[in-house]
């Protein structure tokens, strides 16, 4: 009976293998590079919430893609990082410098998977040859969170494997996203996952460890949820059937997606559950259309954006947030889709982590959590900022799948470039988190509003000395070299980027790559050779210093100066056949007779030096250039280029008057310079703003002081 | 004597002192500009020439990370020195406060500086038996009342279902741990114009007599206490709604900025001879 269904549900699922056609839309090399995925699973589970347990049964179809003969499978067991501390994951959290490890799990909160039965359709025990395997390292012994298989005959190419798995777990309370509290359950990374078979290289199938997320193969999934009845559930993929058994006092839904290469849910018998349509007709104006259409070099039908079913999961004490919530989505699925291609998924859900489950800010394909909090300013950008952002990991980590283990930042930095440029378009510059006591605070003191880009760099110049942006998650320096390396230096490093192949170049990149890198696994080889190929030059040099590298960058103006030539020079000249000694008094004299009214005064001159310095090691290369902009009394304007490849340059203007100031990188192209108040020099200074800047400094020493005083 | 009498009385008595409002002021500002220093000259070697100066705020993001990133190695230096300075001005405070409470409770004497250094003098080594035993209260009440309180909240915060319980436990808790400051901080107020309204010697005797005189008033007492509060708060809300309205740095606009903001403290100061003139009187007011 259990395989007749499975089989049904292979057929059905084969069926989501036809994605909808506007997922292609606008570009001809966006299909699935293998067509239909070579790994299908079939999933029955089942939640004790009284236990915080899960019972489950799992069918997986895996294909051999490649053309090596497999003999093995290396399978995730995600949450046997929860089972003790001699795992990675509690290893590394324990050793964390920067933030420290956290509390250790009270008794009966830790979590773990068991697979208790494991063995091929035609009923071939793995059980056997299972072990736990540590393909990180000798040094990771005692990590149970990958285990190996040995099949009785390997796997040809092309030819396919199907193993039927059961397993118990344990559900953590609330560790890394995943965990229960009460009766709330937020459950990811929770079943027997395969890694990813690379060919020639064999299983990539790392460890969980404390810095890194996930990598996984596309495939079709049908998910069967048991759960006590009135409990409400949200998941990936679409809900395709419920049926309630009273006799047990369950409910099981029933969800499918394909070509998704992970599959998360949760459930809580408190939460509120709202649908609405992202109707891309009423939400995209044509104008919007036109503006993509025309930076992309796309036809306005070539960008057009399919609806959307959205889904929100949300406390009830949140529900005076639900506007803010969709508007939010809406926005993410708007610009992602205009910017890089459709949203290729029938629906999205959003999840309001449930409390105290600590799976706030995460992503899943066609899910992801949010969070906020009861009392939402609205002045401040949460929880907008984090629906975004967790939406866009749906674009990057989602579709174009990199390898979140080897290279987070191509979607870290990729999707903290993208939430800043969303969420600059639809709300404009956002006011910093000012909450005490869990009252917002930022309606009452206003401080400045900023831009992520500007947040961004603020954590991005201080963290390159540490490690390079490439590093592989878990061997940076620490969790804060790990976080703002691979979010905001990237993302600044990407800003960068844009600034200076230009707007229409970078639009193009960014579609160009995610379109062609749809449903596949890129690497940075594959970024780097479409932004050489859409820049039409060879822009390695840019990766190799700014991402690979661990140089800073700093240029700036040394200083500046306007001296007037003498009309003449002082000394002994031989002119004319004679000897003339030229003194100080007799060039004044001559001056002097020149000024006499009925004498055309000869018209000053100036000689304007200029001195830039390469404080930083990195350099521009390639055709890049340093641009320097001179200002001078008159108004006027001269406009410079260096090299920046010496560590200073001399620059010298012969001018009427004398200058007033002079920047370096004017249009604000490397926004990854270090330092920006040295790119610019004005000869009397800038009084004005720094004199009400050290009267705010001098009062609020002030106001510390009498605070202080108070206490005596 | 009713409240408001005694607060209006203080306020009488303060404003006819203009003198000790002008040396407190000096000192604030003196110590102020001393321990700022270092941060000054950080503003004018990075923006004094830059023209990021044009545009930067203090708050402004793009020129924090820079900064504390070139000055990464002096930060320790510059957070101790700041540490020091306000320690110093705590001491400096203890002795300040003889002058203070003598220079108030003498309603129609002088306000000069020599008789304000002689007060300070006076009762200095009182003070500082009374800042010592204040420590002690401060223990007792931010640090045992206050745990007592969290141990007591803590079962039910954790039992939470939704967030509402431990937002409201958490208030709850910073305004008990707010109202016992300021009991503990009227106390103190009491106990210092005790030892100087009644020539007290002795601190612990002068505590007896602010306790004796506050169990027959105390919520009286702590009613003009948290009505200064209030005008305290008061003053900063139109202060800050000032501020915010100055705009943009033209000349009159930093010259205005700068002074509202010095007015701002000076009330911040009258503010705290208020306390002590308002109490005095109070406290006169009611022979125990």
């Amino acid at each position: 009976m259990k395989k007749r269904i499975f089989y049904a549900c292979l057929m059905l699922g084969a069926a989501f293998l036809v994605l909808p056609p506007a997922a292609f839309a606008g570009q001809a090399a966006s299909a699935p590079a293998a067509g239909a995925p070579g790994l299908r699973y079939e999933i029955w589970v089942e939640l004790d919430a009284a236990g915080k347990m899960l019972q489950g049964k799992e069918e997986i179809v895996w294909t051999n893609p490649t053309g090596d003969t497999v003999p093995d499978m290396l399978l995730h067991l995600y949450w046997n990082a929860f089972k003790n501390e001699a795992s990675v994951f509690m290893r590394e959290a324990a050793a964390e410098t920067m933030f420290g490890g956290g509390e250790a799990p009270e008794e009966g909160e830790w979590g773990w998977v068991d697979i208790t039965d494991i063995r091929l359709a035609d009923g071939s025990d793995l059980k056997p040859s299972f072990q736990y395997v540590t393909p990180d390292g000798p040094e990771t012994a005692g990590d149970q969170t990958v285990a190996r298989v040995l099949f009785p005959a390997p796997v040809r190419p092309g030819e396919s494997v199907h193993l039927r798995i059961e397993f118990r777990s344990k559900i953590p309370r609330t560790v890394a996203r995943s965990g229960y509290y009460k009766n709330s359950f937020f459950i990811g990374q929770w079943f027997p996952k395969p890694g990813v078979y690379e060919e020639g290289k064999g299983w990539n199938c790392h460890a969980y460890h404390q810095n890194s997320e996930f990598f996984a193969d596309f495939a079709d999934f049908v998910v069967h949820i048991t759960v006590p009845r009135g409990y409400v559930i949200g998941s990936s993929g679409k809900e395709s059937g419920t049926r309630t058994d009273e006799s047990t006092g369950t409910t099981t839904v029933t969800y499918r997606q394909a070509m998704v290469h992970d599959f998360a849910w949760m459930a809580d018998p408190r939460y509120l559950k709202i649908e609405r349509d992202f109707v891309a007709a009423k939400q995209v104006t044509a104008r919007e259309y036109e503006e993509a259409a025309g930076l992309l070099g796309f036809t306005v039908d070539e960008v057009r954006l399919p609806d959307v079913k959205m889904i929100l999961l949300i406390a009830p004490e949140h529900r005076g947030q639900i506007d803010r919530h969709f508007r939010a989505l809406e926005a993410a699925i708007k610009y992602y889709g205009l910017w890089y291609g459709p949203y290729p998924y029938e629906t999205v859900t959003m999840v309001d982590p449930p409390f105290r489950t600590g799976s706030g800010g995460m992503e899943y394909p066609t899910l992801f959590t949010a969070g906020t909090r009861v009392l939402a300013s609205p002045e401040e950008l949460s929880p907008e900022g984090v629906i975004i952002h967790e939406f866009g990991h749906g674009y990057w980590y989602g579709l174009t799948a990199t390898n979140e283990f080897e290279a987070a930042w191509l979607d870290e930095g990729f999707n903290t470039y993208s939430t800043g440029r969303v969420a600059a378009k639809a709300y404009g510059p956002g006011a910093p988190s000012f909450v005490f006591k869990g009252i917002p605070l930022s309606r009452l003191i206003r401080l400045p509003k900023s831009f992520d880009f500007e947040l961004n760099r603020t954590a991005a110049i201080h963290t390159v000395r540490f490690d390079p942006v490439t590093a592989w998650s878990w061997k940076f320096y620490n969790r804060g070299s790990y976080g703002a390396n691979v979010y905001m230096r990237a993302a600044t490093v990407l800003g960068t980027l844009e600034a200076l192949v230009g707007e229409p170049a970078w639009s193009r990149i960014m579609r160009t790559y995610h379109m062609r890198f749809r449903f596949r696994h890129p690497t940075e080889h594959d970024f780097i050779g479409v932004v050489n190929e859409i820049a039409g030059k060879d822009m390695t040099w840019f990766f190799d210093e700014f991402i690979r590298g661990t140089r800073p960058f700093d240029y700036g103006v040394a200083s500046l100066s306007s001296v007037k030539v003498p009309s003449r020079l002082r000394g002994v000249f031989d002119e004319n056949g004679a000897r003339t000694e030229w003194t100080t008094k007799k060039i004044a004299e001559l001056e002097a007779a020149a000024k006499a009214p009925e004498v055309a005064p000869p018209a000053p001159s100036y000689r304007t030096t200029v001195v830039l310095r390469r404080y930083g090691d990195a350099r521009v290369g390639g055709d890049a250039q340093v641009q320097v902009l001179v200002r001078f009394k008159d108004g006027s304007t001269e406009t410079r280029t260096w090299d920046g490849q010496a560590r200073w340059a001399r620059l010298e203007f012969l001018k009427p008057v004398e200058v007033e100031s002079a920047e370096i990188d004017p249009r604000g192209v490397w926004l990854i310079d270090e330092n920006l108040a040295n790119n610019s020099r004005a000869v009397d200074g800038v009084r004005r703003n720094v004199a009400k800047l050290t009267t705010q400094i001098l009062f609020t020493m002030q106001i510390i002081l009498h605070f202080v005083g108070s206490w005596s | 004597m009713g409240i408001f009498k005694a607060i209006l009385n203080g306020m009488g008595t303060t404003l006819r002192k203009p003198r000790l409002l002008a040396i407190l002021y000096v000192v604030n500002l003196g110590f102020a500009a001393a321990v700022a220093f270092p941060l000054l000259l950080i503003v004018q070697s990075e923006l004094g020439h830059s023209l990021l100066g044009l545009r930067v705020v203090p708050l402004d993001m793009m020129w924090l990370g820079e900064v504390v990133l070139e000055h990464q190695g002096a930060l320790p230096a510059l957070a101790g020195g700041i540490a020091f300075g306000a320690i110093a001005y705590l001491a400096l405070h203890v002795y300040l406060n003889g002058g203070i409470v003598g220079r108030l409770l003498d309603r129609e004497g002088p306000a000069g500086l020599a008789a304000f250094s002689a007060d300070c003098g006076r009762y200095f080594w009182r003070y500082v038996r009374l800042f010592l035993l204040s420590l002690a209260f401060y223990v007792l009440t931010l640090g045992v009342f206050m745990s007592l309180v969290s141990a007591l909240f803590k079962p039910l915060t954790e039992a939470a279902v939704t967030e509402w319980l431990p937002f409201f436990l958490s208030n709850v808790h910073f305004l008990i741990a707010l109202l016992l400051l300021s009991a503990v901080h009227m106390v103190l107020d009491y106990t210092r114009i005790a030892i100087v309204a009644d020539e007290e010697r002795k601190v612990l005797k002068a505590l007896r007599h602010a306790l004796t005189f506050l169990r027959k008033r105390f919520f009286r007492a702590w009613a003009l206490y948290l009505l200064i509060v209030a005008l305290t708060v008061a003053g900063s809300v139109v202060f800050y709604a000032v501020f915010v309205r100055l705009g943009a740095p033209g000349v009159a606009q930093v010259v205005s900025g700068f002074l509202w903001m010095q007015l701002h403290v000076i009330f911040r100061i009258w503010i705290r001879t208020l306390f002590v003139g308002a109490q005095g009187e109070f406290y006169r007011a009611h022979p125990y």
